[in-house]
């Protein structure tokens, strides 16, 4: 049911990503994919491969190759890049940044600029909400009624990919696991009539 | 946090107060003083190895309790899982059955959905019993029965070929989830339960008692199972690989 937002740290300092990760995990829907420490070969590469939705870089990690690495980065549209940003750090390289983590913001603020960045509310950003589908209320409807996803599949001439998708959108929307869940669903909402599931 | 023996029982409980029903299953009834959980174990004579593994599955998803597994007899095991059934059978869904009826009849609009939310936990019942009734009439005394011929292993006569003909493997295949349904339940309730008059003020007062109910025990039997599947599970297959050796 998770939303999820796919999440990179560049920091070496231990005790700095010990504090990333833990304001990471104070937040719903963010997930901490991989940490790297700035020093590694091909970190772009590295970095842009499983195209992760946020990164998290300190500059001070990267040292003499920040520039180039950030300057490749700010090419790739949908990764948006957050800066560690210590008091003295020089403007050419914070301005570098849409989004930035002072050191000495407190815990509070902290929260507020990674949600902010990572889209104002990552759970409804990227969960499929609201009321189902019409197609999603055929689906429904048959599921209930007790066939198979293949018995399904036949019957609305749709791939049992696409009826398997259709349920898990269902689940999702609704929060309902079981199909006897659904059932009660279905009849409480007048989705069907209790005659045609008896 | 780990739990271990030379804590205090009360600060304990102060720190995570879903350890409650795991004191009382252990019949360590409240006002038990300042000592710490081995003085307590000593006292009540609860094995402390047993107890803190108990305490540690229910306070921390992610304890491991394999240090402790040799240490206790599996019947301590079985003890507690089955009080733990007795609780939820007699008390717990009782309790929500009640509430379910009571929501009915204080229902003005809703009878026809209060209907279906009954016979929803009410088939969930019948499972959950089903569930329990496996575990007690075969697992259970599977496990016993290869405890005590552990016991009088010198005593060659005493070892029952037939014990070799199930294995807590099978069990374990297909011990299933029974928590999937009280979910939905909650779903129900918290998304589409349709709203009564403003001012049915019970109505509204005993759905929520309700809803905590189905949060408090969807979250024990998670960690039943998990005890269930941690602690018994991996103490039953060592037993077997024993007695498989004296053979
Ligand atoms: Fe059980
Ligand atoms: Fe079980």
């Amino acid at each position: 049911m998770e939303a999820v937002v796919n999440i990179y740290i560049v920091e070496k300092n231990f005790l700095l990503r010990s504090g990333l990760e833990g304001l990471i995990s104070e937040i719903p829907g963010l997930i901490l994919k991989e940490v790297f420490e700035g020093i590694e070969k091909n970190l772009f590469e590295k970095l842009t491969q499983k195209k992760p939705d946020v990164i998290i870089i300190d500059p001070d990690s990267v040292g003499d190759n920040f520039i180039n690495l950030i300057s490749k980065l700010q090419d790739e549209p949908d990764i948006k890049l957050i800066g560690l940003k210590r008091e003295d750090c020089p403007e050419n390289i914070c301005s570098r940044f849409k989004y930035q983590l002072p050191y000495d913001a407190n815990k509070h603020i902290l929260l507020e600029k990674l949600r902010e960045a990572c889209g104002s509310d990552a759970f409804l950003i990227k969960n499929k909400q609201g009321p189902l589908s019409k197609r999603e209320i055929v689906v429904l409807k048959e599921v209930v009624k007790g066939l198979t996803n293949q018995e399904v599949a036949d019957k609305l001439f749709l791939s049992i990919h696409t009826v398997m998708t259709h349920r898990k959108n269902i689940t999702k929307k609704l929060g309902i696991k079981t199909v006897s869940g659904l059932m009660v669903y279905a009849l409480m909402n007048n989705i069907i009539d209790i005659n045609e599931v008896v | 946090m780990l739990i271990v023996g030379e804590m205090k029982l009360a600060e304990v409980i102060h720190h995570d107060y879903n350890l409650v029903p795991v004191i009382n299953r252990f019949d360590i009834p409240l006002g038990f003083g300042d000592g710490t959980i081995k003085q307590i174990c000593a006292q009540r004579n609860v094995n402390l190895e047993f107890f803190l593994s108990i305490l540690n599955t229910f306070h921390d998803e992610q304890y491991f309790p394999k240090d402790y597994l040799k240490s206790f007899p599996a019947s301590l095991i079985i003890n507690y899982l089955h009080k733990a059934h007795t609780y939820y059978l007699d008390e717990k869904i009782p309790q929500i059955k009640s509430m379910i009826s009571k929501l009915f009849d204080l229902s003005e609009g809703n009878k026809k959905t209060l209907n279906l939310l009954s016979n929803f936990f009410n088939d969930y019942c019948k499972e959950f019993e089903l569930h329990v009734a496996r575990e007690e009439k075969e697992v259970y005394p599977y496990v016993l029965k290869l405890e005590e011929a552990l016991d009088n292993s010198e005593n060659q006569t005493m070892l029952d070929k037939d014990l070799l003909n199930y294995s807590i493997r099978t069990y374990e295949q297909d011990h299933e989830d029974v928590e999937e349904k009280l979910f939905d339940m909650k779903s129900l309730i918290i998304k589409y339960l349709p709203p009564e008059n403003a001012n049915n003020n019970i109505f509204e007062e005993v759905s929520y008692a309700l809803l905590r109910e189905l949060f408090v025990l969807e979250k024990e039997l998670k960690e039943h199972s998990r005890i269930e599947d941690l602690i018994l599970v991996p103490k039953v297959e060592g037993m077997e690989e024993q007695f498989k050796s004296n053979f």
